[in-house]
């Protein structure tokens, strides 16, 4: 759609992706996602916006199968991801969410975590890499995650996605829950590891730093229909709804 | 009117209607604090009423008849009660929560019954109904509740607890791995009752079934040996519950579509 056929190199692709809540206990049933159809290429982004309820989260999660979609497909790698072990899925089509979760121990425990049939072999060295890439110290692996501060927390969750080297980062409004410094903080990791780690980024967000920064493509989605697609040119976008979308959050 | 049989007081229609008056005194204190309770208490005095009657009477009809098959029948549809009464209250369904529910339940009454009633007290014939049914009942009561704490604490948790259950998925836990302290959680919670119990059991108030042994003339000696052995009993069958829980393998609480290493079922969002 944005660009000629023979130059993609398609990390996810999704088509006509509907996602419907059936009806229960006297609610009715509720179309999450209309017939989306997106691509979002390797090393790129996709910013997706839109109002409280359109449908973003969702279509997030449909990319790591958190959610199912009624109808529709979509490939991850050039394979629909049914076809994946959901566990590999997830690994490398790693998913940060907005509020950051550190379970119980130190950062290094939080590092390493991992499932009780996996294994996770990390050296000294990386971990406290990946810490580094993330803009914290190494010196910080013995900390205790309980007393981290908001943004902290996040970076540490954006280390764990990276230890186990993902192909894609799903960030779920990874800045809302930071104060404005601290969600800077967040936007520079996130564009140095696009840069760095030619990471492709799908990530919801009204932090406009983080839509100037990342440019790639922006999916406008108003109640689970896309109401525009297209290319960030330095910031700039050409529909108007979308324009006034993003002139309402600017504000 | 009053008759003694075994050193029992049997108690007349008259003295039963009096112990009715207890409920009108519940009653009034509704009514004088506006507690709305009465017409549920009415309803709940009529119930006990009709409810023990009925029992009464099959237990006695059992008891008559002395038939294993008799006996065996009663057992089963406790535990079809007790099952039933362990999950009905859950606000959200537990997918596969009766499946579950059942299993645990019956195998831990199952092989608790079978080492009490074949090891320890060892009544002629081993479906004597004086021995099995009580036990039986006790059994399924307290393991009853305890799978009903655990179906609601789990329950709650998935909600509270769904960003943590989340991030493991995310980082490519199973769903079973992935819930596996929420589960831990409420069998814990679960187990909690009955351990406490042991802490103060006879000190607080006497049990039931000690209770009752005193009240038809056994000693306090004998009393408390039975009590011993049930208070035992039930906690072994709480937590024989855990293992027939886990051989159920969480498999119901996961999607079908993507195997049991998939998306946790209560499709969260919608809930």
């Amino acid at each position: 759609m944005l660009f000629p056929e023979h130059m993609r190199d398609a990390i996810f692709q999704v088509e006509h992706l509907s996602l419907v809540y059936p009806a229960r206990r006297g609610q009715a049933a509720a179309r999450i996602l209309d017939d989306v159809s997106v691509d979002v290429d390797r090393g790129s982004a996709l910013i997706l916006v839109g109002p409280s309820g359109s449908g973003k989260s969702s279509l997030l999660r449909c990319l790591n199968r958190l959610e199912e979609p009624t109808t529709g497909v979509v490939c991850f790698d050039g394979r629909p991801i049914p076809e994946f072990d959901p566990r590999e899925l997830r690994r490398r089509a790693a998913l940060v969410l907005q509020t950051p979760v550190l379970f119980e121990g130190t950062v290094r425990d939080n590092l390493t975590v991992h499932a009780p049939d996996a294994t996770l072999d990390v050296s000294e060295r990386r971990l406290r890499e990946a810490l580094t890439e993330v803009g914290l110290d190494g010196a910080m692996l013995e900390r205790d995650a309980a007393v981290l501060s908001g943004g902290e927390r996040q970076r540490v969750t954006i280390a764990r996605a990276l230890l186990r080297d993902p192909t894609a980062l799903l960030l779920d409004e990874p800045t809302s829950a930071l104060d404005p410094p601290n969600a800077i903080l967040i936007v520079e990791t996130i564009c140095r590891l696009r840069d760095t780690r030619g990471l492709t980024i799908v990530a919801v967000t009204h932090t406009p730093e983080l839509v100037r920064r990342l440019g790639g493509a922006l999916l406008y989605l108003v109640k689970g229909r896309v109401q525009a697609y297209e290319p960030v040119n330095d910031g700039g976008v050409i529909d108007e709804r979308l324009q006034a979308f993003l002139a309402g959050t600017h504000r | 009117m009053t008759s003694r049989s075994f050193g029992v007081i049997d108690l007349s229609w008259w003295q039963l209607s009096l112990a009715l008056g207890l409920v009108l005194v519940v009653a009034a204190i509704s009514l004088r604090e506006r507690l709305g309770l009465e017409r549920d208490l009415l309803f709940g005095a009529v119930r006990t009423i009709v409810q023990l009657y009925l029992v009464g009477l099959i237990l006695a009809a059992v008891f008559s008849a002395a038939r294993w098959y008799w006996v065996l029948l009663i057992l089963v549809a406790m535990a079809a009660i007790a099952t039933h009464a362990a999950v009905y209250r859950l606000a959200k369904p537990i997918p596969g929560v009766y499946w579950i529910a059942a299993t645990a339940l019956t195998l831990s009454t199952a092989a608790t019954l079978t080492y009490v009633i074949g090891m320890v007290i060892e009544p002629r014939p081993w479906w004597e109904p004086q021995y099995l049914i009580p036990i039986a009942g006790m059994i399924l009561g307290n393991s009853m509740t305890s799978a009903a704490l655990a179906g609601d604490r789990l329950q709650s948790d998935l909600f509270a607890r769904r960003d943590e259950v989340e991030a493991r998925l995310a980082l490519g836990f199973s769903g079973r791995d992935a819930v596996q302290p929420l589960v831990r959680a409420a069998l814990r919670a679960a187990m909690i009752p009955t351990v406490n119990g042991m802490m103060t059991v006879g000190i607080v108030q006497l049990p039931g079934m000690m209770t009752g042994q005193i009240l038809a003339g056994a000693s306090p000696l004998t009393a408390i040996r039975y009590q011993i052995v049930v208070v035992f009993m039930m906690a072994v069958a709480t937590a024989i519950g855990i293992p027939a829980v886990r051989a159920t393998r969480g498999g119901p609480i996961f999607d079908s579509r993507t195997s049991a290493t998939a998306v946790p079922t209560l499709s969260w969002s919608t809930l």
